[in-house]
């Protein structure tokens, strides 16, 4: 990030760069980032109800959002939308994850199954996850179940490549030296496999959680009655758009907090860079 | 006289077998042949078990059946031209927008610092919830369903343009200034060459999300594309129009991921002879 100063300065003001980087911590940036985009959320609705023929966008408005957040709290929308949503999602990547790091594994060391199986993957990686909706609808009784398989099957695919990704990178020399020392093929797994490729399965989880949290919403716009989607759905039926801005914040933040949870975890394993 | 010449037929054979180009061929046509049988097999099961004959129709072959007649109908093509539309004008949008933020985000750092708390606050917003709003704005579907496809798809340009700016050696921007380079020929000489490989990596990226979203987005109010083609297969409960269409899915977005594939490795300098 550093390595490129000279051309801060080249193109922005050098007074800006300068307390910029003096008075702004991690914390303020981040708040500093937020207030600004709230800034222009506020301005850019101003200026369409400037014209009072646009008065319905009022309800997309920050205040409003703002406001209808403790109430959507209060009467459980929020906090019931985090326990099915993510009891969803966290099932639905739990699954891709005890399927895809195996299948991973098998992939990149097995070489006639790579040769065999990468391009029906790929293929599959590009069926689009909700054009599965109907079929998993059918052959799963629940709704619950049907929205868990699409969110595995979105994420899966993610999670083989990166294992497998990261499984070609390791310098075969450890897999002699290890065999040489004895390891055990259980050893090797968790000794040398899984250590090794912990940054780059995390990695991939972190596509996974980016895919999941796509699916999640659309999949939820069916048949269930609970979940940030149908609280989305239900929004835009009741025309309630204050609640819709809201539920965009919130859906917002809570994907911004898992897709940081998985920052902190890559940067800990992250063992190339140390 | 027979052995004599199965002899050579078998090391032809061999040779066949051997050639990288066939063999490249082959693994992947064995690998799709094995699914086939799986769904073949899958799809046998289903019609001889009298609980489940009503979905045989899922199986592979009432599936191959519907193909010719989709076909026909011109089911397939007018879907996927309808779906192009929206997803070109989309992605395109996505990276009018992206590229240049991109450049911003990685040339300038008091930009990059004060966006990525929103950029990423917005990029974790799932595209969908974006739909009530985006039918509010745009009074035509068409018109919703490329703003969704262009709000998910512009976040992996973003960052892929910005990741691959803080990759260039900044000496060659020292170079460049030295001879005299205005800031036009600074973008157009250097920093799009540089970065070609890592803007395409991105719209990669956003092809992946932006087929995600295609489909749901057309569940919704519009009568055309392959999203309706899945849902409509639905209600009329024809299974194998619906296995059908889910392949042709597949089989589109493959052929446009390999497509950047093939793009990415023309562009990639990162591991040509030079570096």
């Amino acid at each position: 990030m550093s390595a490129i100063p000279m051309l801060d300065r080249k193109f922005s003001s050098i007074d800006f760069y300068s307390i910029g980087t003096r008075y702004c911590s991690g914390v303020s940036k981040f708040l500093i980032g937020i207030l600004i985009l709230f800034s222009l959320w506020w301005l850019s609705v101003f200026l369409i109800t400037l014209d009072p023929d646009n008065d319905l966008f009022l309800d997309f408005g920050l205040e409003a959002a703002l406001l209808a957040i403790p109430d959507l709290w209060s009467d459980g929308t929020i906090p019931e939308g985090m326990i099915t949503s993510g009891y969803r999602l966290g099932m639905g990547l739990l699954l891709s994850i005890l399927i895809g790091v195996p299948v991973g594994i098998v992939m990149g060391r097995v070489a006639w199954f790579k040769k065999l199986f990468n391009v029906p993957f790929q293929f599959f990686r590009m069926v689009s996850p909700l054009s599965w909706e109907p079929i998993a609808v059918i052959v799963f009784l629940q709704w619950d179940d049907a929205i868990i398989f699409l969110i595995a099957i979105a994420s899966v695919w993610p999670i083989i490549f990166a294992t497998a990704a990261g499984l070609e990178k390791v310098d075969p020399n450890w897999f002699k030296v290890a065999r040489n020392l004895g390891a055990s093929k259980l050893h090797m797994l968790t000794r040398i496999i899984l250590p090794a490729i912990a940054f780059d399965v995390i990695t991939g989880i972190r596509l996974a959680l980016g895919v999941a949290w796509i699916v999640l919403i659309p999949a939820e716009f069916l048949g269930v009655t609970s979940g940030f989607g149908f609280a989305i759905q239900d929004a835009r039926e009741s025309m309630l758009y204050e609640n819709l801005m809201a539920m965009i914040l919130v859906i917002g933040s809570v994907g911004y907090v898992l897709d940081g949870i998985c920052v902190i975890f890559i940067k800990k394993f992250a063992w190339k860079k140390a | 006289m027979m052995s004599d010449s199965s002899q050579p037929f078998g090391t032809m054979l061999a040779g066949f077998f051997k050639n990288p180009a066939v063999s490249k061929l082959l693994w992947p046509l064995g690998g799709l042949g094995i699914i086939l049988l799986l769904w073949g097999v899958f799809g046998y099961f289903i019609s001889e078990n009298p609980a489940t004959k009503s979905f045989s129709t899922f199986g592979l072959i009432p599936t191959l059946e519907a193909f010719p007649i989709l076909i026909e109908e011109g089911k397939i093509q007018s879907a996927a031209l309808v779906s192009s539309y929206r997803l070109f004008s989309g992605l395109g949008i996505a990276i009018l927008i992206g590229l240049p933020i991109g450049i911003m985000v990685g040339q300038l750092k008091l930009f990059r610092e004060l966006s990525n708390s929103p950029f990423q606050l917005l990029r974790m917003v799932s595209p969908l919830a974006w739909m009530p709003l985006a039918v509010f704005v745009f009074s035509e579907w068409d018109a919703s369903i490329i703003f969704l496809i262009a709000m998910a798809s512009v976040w992996p340009i973003i960052f892929s343009t910005a990741a691959g700016l803080a990759k260039v050696d900044p000496a060659w921007f020292k170079v460049a200034k030295n001879l005299g380079a205005s800031s036009t020929q600074m973008v157009t000489r250097i920093i799009i060459p540089a970065i070609t490989f890592d803007i395409l990596g991105g719209v990669r990226l956003a092809l992946g999300v932006a087929w995600i979203v295609l489909v749901p987005a057309e569940y919704l109010g519009v009568t055309s594309g392959l999203g309706y083609a899945i849902e409509d297969a639905r209600e009329t409960l024809s299974y194998n129009h619906l296995t059908a269409m889910v392949v042709t899915i597949g089989v589109i977005g493959y052929a446009l991921d390999s497509l950047l594939v093939i793009l990415i490795k023309k562009f990639s300098w990162h591991k040509g002879g030079e570096f």
